[in-house]
């Protein structure tokens, strides 16, 4: 467990110094930038679109780091071969493989922690009340981020960085129409039902979670939907993180 | 007590895939039995391609032998006892360039569940021992090749290893480099550690090794002393001679040949006293003399040069 921390310390380490946290300068930017802008608009409005825009910042911020950094914490790794002494070392591969992952998601975690800050900071700042309702439309991105680094890793296992970000980006805008591929049979009727009921199946759906609209008109996510949202993503988390493990355990390293 | 054999390897056999769609396989280790003792210093030496960094891999568990097996430390291969006891520096070493030398040899340990205490002395110790200290907080981007390859070599002894294997340990050192690093080998041997390490650099071999093994298409083609390999009783004597020409009288017996303002003569041992009079009767000088013996180039050059393709074949990697 100590090393599997090790390995966790190092790549948030790693991350920060490779300025990934960066991306908060352009947040708080944008906070700014919208505050002063919308003023002119009426109240509810304007709330409800600093709500937007900062919930899709921090969605689509998060889902950028997920994605390009995720794809390097493994496959940078494999062809710079900076593993192969860690390797050698009494470090399992499932403690590297689970060590960047949690260190990535630790950055994700703090990244999107000091994002809500600012964006709550942002309300106050332009006079609206405090919104403990963004919460609930954090969390579930957080977790939406999370399968998405655990996708990054499964494929960056056994490919390059860049095909890697190519898969995990399919996977990413497949997931998020994955109510469109569903419902396929409304819009191409010769699409066989179960072609669209294997494919909705093996993808997840990341509209799961999206609550943005719902929390940006200041209505919390009940906690009951939470909890299924939780366990969707923990067992979709897990799975996936499975499959890499057992992907990156069978990999040699030439 | 220490087990009297820190390496064996029994029948170890690994083959790479090749092609994409139409797939083959190629051989790159085969049935490889080797024994390395412990408290030796054992070379590992072969031409490109002859399967040095593959056998490497396999040992350190970045690659799955097709078949075959290996004890290390007295311990099955695939456990994970051994390596708290082991250190390795893979060929070409690339440490994380975001970190400082201190830091990654602070990772390092960590990864062997040292105490922090134990951690920064021996940071201190193996960055003084390879002569980082004064780059201690450098990070790793800045260093230069051979400084990461003494950095590399560092976090190998991090956990105070009994066997360490190190792959092309002096690959990318200067001269002074390499004196550094053949001195740290020869400590590890004074300190009763085993060295296992690859090296396409025979004059390294020869001047650490306690024993060789010589592999050739991955296939082990001899393991023993040097003394055993080499002959090494005197093949000839060499001696360089000025203010004389090559057509000297007394000197028909030597091999001659001329190097600027000197005479290069290549003779028997036991003609040595008459070739010295003739070159003296002749009014010449002798400069140097100079007892030949074969050399582990030598060696490879009339055991396997045609095969290896002659120098090329030791070229870097």
């Amino acid at each position: 467990m100590s090393r599997l921390v090790a390995v966790a310390a190092n790549t948030f380490r790693e991350t920060v110094r490779e300025r990934v946290l960066y991306n908060l300068v352009f947040f708080a930017v944008l906070m700014t930038l919208s505050g002063l802008l919308l003023g002119q608009l009426s109240i509810r409005q304007d709330e409800k679109i600093l709500k937007d825009i900062g919930l899709a910042a921090m969605d689509l911020f998060g889902t950028m780091i997920a994605v390009f950094i995720g794809t390097g914490l493994v496959s940078k790794e494999i062809e710079r071969r900076s593993l192969y002494p860690l390797l050698a070392k009494p470090l399992t591969r499932g403690e590297f493989f689970l060590g960047k992952f949690a260190g990535l998601a630790f950055t994700l975690l703090v990244n999107i922690a000091v994002m809500t800050a600012g964006l709550v900071l942002t309300l106050l700042a332009t006079g609206r009340g405090l919104s403990p309702e963004l919460v609930t439309a954090v969390y579930p991105i957080l977790l939406g981020l999370l399968l998405v680094v655990a996708f990054a890793m499964l494929f960056s296992t056994q490919t390059s960085a860049a095909l890697a970000a190519v898969f995990t980006v399919g996977v990413v805008v497949a997931g998020r129409f994955a109510d469109v591929v569903r419902n396929m049979r409304e819009v191409a009727p010769g699409v066989p039902p179960w072609l669209a009921e294997t494919v909705y199946t093996i993808l997840p759906n990341f509209r799961n979670f999206d609550f943005k609209d719902r929390v940006a008109y200041g209505e919390a996510v009940p906690a009951g939907v939470l909890a299924w949202v939780t366990v969707y993503g923990v067992v979709w988390i897990a799975i996936v993180l499975v499959l890499g493990l057992l992907s990156f355990r069978s990999r040699d390293f030439q | 007590m220490p087990e009297p054999l820190a390496l064996v390897t029994s029948g170890l056999t690994k083959s790479y895939r090749t092609g994409h769609i139409i797939q083959g396989r190629r051989p790159a280790l085969e049935d490889l039995d080797l024994e390395v003792r412990t408290g030796e210093i054992f070379g590992y030496v072969g031409p490109n391609g002859s399967g040095k960094t593959t056998t490497l891999k396999l040992l350190t568990g970045l690659l799955k032998p097709d078949r075959g097996d290996a004890r290390v430390l007295g311990e099955p291969l695939a456990s994970s006892a051994w390596r708290f006891r082991a250190g390795y520096l893979p060929e070409h070493p690339y440490l994380y360039d975001y970190l400082t030398a201190t830091e990654y040899l602070d990772y390092a340990g960590r990864l062997f569940g040292l105490p922090a205490p134990r951690r920064r002395e021996k940071t201190r110790e193996l960055l003084a021992l390879v002569g980082l200290e004064r780059s201690a907080d450098v990070p790793l981007r800045r260093f230069s090749k051979g400084m990461v390859q003494r950095a590399g070599l560092a976090q190998a002894l991090v956990n105070d290893p009994e066997l360490v294997i190190l792959d092309e340990p002096m690959s990318g050192l200067d001269p002074i480099g390499r004196r550094l690093v053949r001195d740290i080998i020869l400590g590890l041997r004074r300190a009763g550690r085993t060295v296992f390490f690859s090296t396409h650099i025979l004059s390294d071999a020869e001047a650490l090794c306690d024993r060789v093994g010589v592999l050739r298409a991955g296939r082990l083609v001899r393991v023993g002393a040097l003394a055993e390999l080499l002959r090494l009783d005197v093949q000839h004597v060499e001696v360089f001679a000025s203010g004389l020409p090559e057509n000297a009288p007394g000197l028909e017996s030597a091999r001659r040949e001329r190097v600027g303002e000197r005479l290069r003569l290549e003779v028997d041992e036991p003609d040595l006293g008459r070739t010295v009079a003739a070159v003296e009767a002749a009014g010449g000088r002798i400069l140097s003399v100079q007892p030949v013996r074969q050399t582990l180039e030598d060696y490879f050059f009339r055991e396997m040069g045609a095969a290896a393709g002659g120098a090329s074949a030791w070229g870097e990697g």
